[in-house]
């Protein structure tokens, strides 16, 4: 697998922050129409900083592992400061990726902002 | 990392030491070019022979029957061209499966671009062709059917003999320029193989699916099938493969072929048994799974595997982590999902077609990897089913 990261790898076989948050109040769940990869994200947003992340990956390996590298980055952050985030700042927590595999990032990244804007409308 | 398994055996096999020995002697003592009419030539014209010799043993052909190839590929590329090229006056169908390897699929596919007519029979849930759709599908002007013995994927056997059996009807009621080419890349080594009980015209052989190394395999052409060479340029192999002879990959895959022959009783039972041991563990331990393919029918080492809810990549890839090798016919790539052709066509859904895996047995795997990749893969697969959001609706 010399194609992935160390942090890729440990990602993968332990994942951070898996699940649902039952009290959550924004969640997406975001799905690549092309290969059927999805990502469920749920958050608990309290005065206006994300408290707690989960999230639910189906699809290809780097997929699983955006979604919990996702998790962590956007923990304690703001939710201006969790919009902020792109695509490049979660291919350099994961270690980088192939560029054929880059969508994942891509739908990491959509998920979340899908979130965000379900709290703006929820609130 | 404390194990390492290697249940791949499909896509390829380690090289059984008895033949690195041979192609290691015949690295250093067997140079000459065998084209050469000197003692250094022909001993290696000897060792060639000899090679070609077990080779035809292996199928029960005739040692002047057997091309040497660069592989499996190229075999099914010279049998299924140059089979077209010398038959074209003849007509310019062809028929095939929907689940021969890429190597046979895309010659057909890139034969169909050149105004070929291409039938493709369906394999139904068991992963089978029907005699009944080949014998539909024959027309006045199709000149070859190419079917696979045995599935790269799924291990299914296909109904070789009776081809062969309705191709000689055919012939016999007047359809002269019908042939029929098998890929038994995945068969030779693990169904015995009679070419002549068979009646197929054409076989193709891999060295390195029988414990030999990459690089060398072969053609089997009955005698009287005409066809147009596709490597010009010299006249090894009867003017039907030009180029000068691997003669250390020759040998190598000659020792592999009488090993197999040996060997092939003892090597059969078992794989049979290990796998299915791991099948019965498999069930016993992990839910929601899917065997692939006919249950019987089928080779003798490997079994498909779909796990329901989560993706075979990256089920592979955690296994990998801990040391188990096998492998996936589903591809992610730039976003787009190619799921596995052989799977699909048994007509099974998306996400079961997502999520298969083969696991391919040989004969140096041991009771004790079994029980190492059934511990690991159902801790991978619980694992991979706490993260899938498809499980909500699926254990609902």
């Amino acid at each position: 697998m010399p194609e992935y990261s160390n942090q890729f790898k440990d990602h993968l076989a332990h994942p951070r922050n898996a699940g649902e948050l039952a009290e959550a109040n924004a969640v997406a769940d975001e799905q690549n129409p092309v290969c059927g990869d999805r990502l469920r994200l749920s958050l608990m947003v309290e005065s206006n900083r994300i408290e707690t992340a989960r999230y639910l990956a189906y699809g290809c390996p780097p997929t699983l592992v955006c979604g919990s590298v996702l998790t962590e980055l956007i923990t304690g952050k703001t939710v201006d400061e969790a919009r902020q985030m792109t695509k490049s700042d979660l291919l350099a927590g994961v270690g980088g990726l192939p560029s054929r595999k880059q969508h994942a990032a891509a739908l990491a990244i959509e998920t979340l902002n899908a979130a965000l804007d379900r709290l703006k409308v929820d609130s | 990392m404390t194990n390492r398994v290697y249940l791949d055996h499909s896509a390829t096999t380690p090289v059984d030491p008895r033949v690195a020995a041979a192609m290691t002697r015949a690295l250093a003592e067997t140079y000459g070019n065998p084209s050469s009419v000197h003692g250094f030539g022909q001993q290696a014209r000897g060792a060639v022979d000899r090679a070609r010799r077990e080779v035809a043993n292996l199928i029960h052909a005739k040692p002047n029957e057997i091309v040497f190839t660069s592989g499996g590929t190229e075999a099914n590329n010279l049998a299924i061209r140059g089979l077209c090229e010398a038959s074209a006056a003849h007509g310019r169908h062809i028929i095939t499966s929907a689940i021969e390897h890429p190597s046979v699929r895309g010659v057909c596919d890139a034969q169909e671009k050149h105004g070929w007519e291409i039938t493709r029979l369906p394999v139904y849930e068991n992963g089978i062709v029907r005699i009944d759709d080949l014998n539909a599908a024959v027309r006045p002007d199709t000149v070859l059917v190419t079917l696979m013995w045995a599935n790269n994927e799924i291990g299914t056997i296909q109904p070789i003999r009776e081809v062969g059996a309705l191709i000689r009807e055919k012939r016999a009621a007047g359809q002269r320029n019908l042939w029929f080419h098998t890929d038994a890349v995945q068969a030779a080594g693990r169904l015995a193989i009679n070419v002549d009980d068979v009646g197929c015209d054409l076989l193709s052989i891999s060295a390195h699916k029988l414990y030999a190394p990459k690089g060398v395999g072969a053609l089997y052409v009955r005698r009287g099938v005409r066809l147009a060479v596709q490597n010009v340029g010299g006249h090894q192999e009867r003017e039907r493969r030009a180029g000068t002879e691997n003669v250390p990959a020759i040998v190598a895959f000659g020792e592999a072929a009488r090993l197999a022959r040996e060997e092939i009783t003892t090597r059969v039972a078992h794989d049979a048994a290990l796998r299915d041991r791991f099948e019965q563990r498999v069930k016993e331990l992990i839910r929601d799974v899917v065997m692939n393919g006919d249950r019987e029918r089928r080779l003798s080492h490997l079994s498909n595997i779909s796990f329901r809810f989560i993706e075979g990549e990256g089920l592979l890839i955690n296994l990998d982590l801990e040391g188990v090798a096998v492998s996936t016919g589903s591809a992610c790539s730039s976003g787009t999902l190619e799921p596995s052709p052989v799977i699909r066509a048994l007509g099974v859904n998306d996400e079961l077609a997502r999520g298969s895996i083969r696991f391919s047995f040989g004969k140096d795997n041991s009771d004790a990897d079994v029980n190492y990749v059934v511990a690991v893969l159902s801790r991978a697969v619980e694992r991979l089913r706490a993260l899938s959001p498809l499980t909500l609706v699926g254990h609902n």
